[in-house]
């Protein structure tokens, strides 16, 4: 059971992975939610003993790779997300759909301000509101991905 | 019995719902710590530029996968384009191919010409760049910088700082390669400046990227410059990284705060930045030490070629071999002396 849960660990982050990589241009770049974290944040918020902040961290690297901007940007910001996503797993099992919603919402946000934060300190002009539209459609399709029946943790309480 | 008991829970390892190893703090502090040291050593030092570029090596079959679906998608688009629309696009080229062959014929005399002055002036030759054609594979995903991605790389002699241009104008620079594709910086980049010269009058300036959309700015020149909206940005050449007189930008709007002694001058890039594939990917020029100085002065009443961008059609024509570039001249005035850039009267 451990062995099959790792593997789709490692191939539900090939995939996102996968499409990080796809040609994104234009409005689509704009909008295209950050795969990687999303995936992250689940497996984190569902299998604890499995994936942990280093895991994060690690992907986050991958990441820095995709992007081709200085390395460990991505990786500091998903670490810091991976921490606030971890020290709450717990209490996640008490809250409802919508709490969990908001919940991702702000982590995924969170990465975004680290990364904005480390990119202002490289010296790039500060971009518009526009910057934070990936957090909500990564939330959308968090909500696409419950509503189609992925179960995120919050009936795990049995299991 | 109490001992043992004491023994035997000390023993026994903590249930698996606790065993977490270190606590989730310990971790963050430990690979905050981690990306900063990455981070500094990345910017600061090069030692991973040659670790990126085998990852780099690693990631291209994921690569290829993830351009497949857009691959196909444009194979398909082809597959059933209309009969009329491929006329019509058969007409236009053949159109274009005859008005690019009259300028190239005059481009070959004008060449050999310049060539003949040149050996009767025993000034400098003038500088062969090769260049190779590329396309772009994806742009990068990096919405802070603007970056695309192009397929051809450091196994196709290509080298950081080679000059990107396409049918229409410049776009920007090779700022990393890696085996097989490089990453190009656009000019709206907010890192890169190129060296312009105005068409109308041979104004020098510098433009430099203005990072968020897509246009140029030209900062530095005085509120009473002349420059007028409509102008036409070429490349100056100064650089030896860019040919002469190849398209840049337009400019588009013209701001004089009373506040500030500069103008602010918005330019447009003329290139298709944002949706051309094909691009032209020019070396650096080798530099020569000029043999002698007063003579390559000569050069300075050349007027501004027009932006017609000879070079991007021209290398655009055959892109059967890329991996044997195409040779070709591009009149360049990069290894003038110094002296060059201040004797022009009708600079300022």
């Amino acid at each position: 059971m451990h062995n099959s849960k790792l593997k789709s660990i490692y191939l539900s982050l090939l995939v996102a992975f996968i499409f990080l990589l796809f040609p994104w241009s234009g409005l689509a770049l704009k909008l295209r939610p950050d795969f990687m974290l999303l995936v992250i944040i689940f497996w984190l918020l569902r299998a604890p003993n499995q994936c942990n902040v280093g895991t994060a961290w690690f992907v986050g690297l991958c990441v820095d790779l995709a992007t081709g901007g200085t390395f460990g940007q991505y990786a500091l910001a998903y670490t810091v997300t991976a921490f606030f996503a971890v020290i709450y797993q717990r209490r996640l099992v008490l809250f409802n759909a919508t709490q969990q919603l908001v919940y991702v919402f702000l982590l995924l946000l969170i990465s975004q301000i680290v990364l904005l934060i480390l990119k202002t300190f490289a010296g790039t002009e500060s971009p518009d509101w526009g910057y934070f539209l990936p957090s909500l459609t990564g939330t959308l399709l968090w909500q696409i991905a419950v509503t189609l029946g992925l179960n995120t943790g919050r009936l795990s309480r049995g299991s | 019995m109490v001992r043992g008991f004491h023994q035997n829970l000390e023993q026994q390892q903590a249930p698996a719902f606790f065993a977490r190893g270190p606590s989730p703090f310990a971790r963050l502090v430990f690979f905050a710590a981690l990306s900063l040291a990455l981070m500094a050593t990345d910017s600061r030092l090069k030692y991973l530029t040659t670790v990126r570029e085998n990852l780099m090596v690693l990631l291209h079959p994921l690569q290829v996968i993830a351009n497949s679906p857009s691959r196909l998608y444009n194979y398909a688009g082809e597959y059933f384009s209309t009969h009329h629309y491929l006329l019509n696009e058969n007409e236009r080229l053949k159109k274009q191919s005859l008005q690019q062959q009259i300028t190239l014929q005059r481009l070959k005399t004008l060449t050999l010409e310049n060539a003949n002055l040149r050996d009767l002036l025993q000034a400098n030759k003038s500088m062969t760049e090769r260049s190779t054609l590329g396309e772009i594979v994806h742009v990068g995903r990096d919405s802070f910088s603007k970056k695309v991605v192009v397929n051809r790389g450091s196994n196709h002699q290509i080298i950081a700082g080679a000059a990107v241009v396409d049918a229409t104008g410049v776009i920007g620079q090779v700022t990393r390669t890696y085996p097989s594709s490089s990453e190009v910086t656009l000019i709206t980049d907010k890192s890169l400046a190129i060296p312009v010269q105005l068409e109308r009058n041979g104004l020098r300036a510098i433009a430099f990227g203005h990072g968020r959309d897509n246009t140029l700015d030209l900062p530095y020149l005085p509120a009473n410059v002349d420059i007028k909206r409509g102008d036409k940005l070429v490349t100056s050449g100064i650089d030896g990284i860019y040919p002469v007189g190849l398209a840049v930008a337009t400019v588009a709007e013209i701001k004089s705060t009373p506040d500030s002694p500069f103008a602010r001058i918005v330019c447009v890039p003329t290139g298709g930045i944002e949706n051309h594939r094909q691009v032209l990917l020019v070396s650096i020029p080798q530099t020569e030490i000029p043999v002698n100085e007063e003579k390559s002065a000569v050069d300075k009443k050349k007027p501004a070629k027009p932006a017609n961008s000879q070079p991007a059609r021209q290398g655009a024509s055959t892109p059967a071999r890329p991996q044997q570039p195409v040779e070709q001249a591009v009149v360049n005035t990069a290894n003038k002396p110094p002296v060059n850039v201040t004797s022009k009267p009708h600079a300022q």
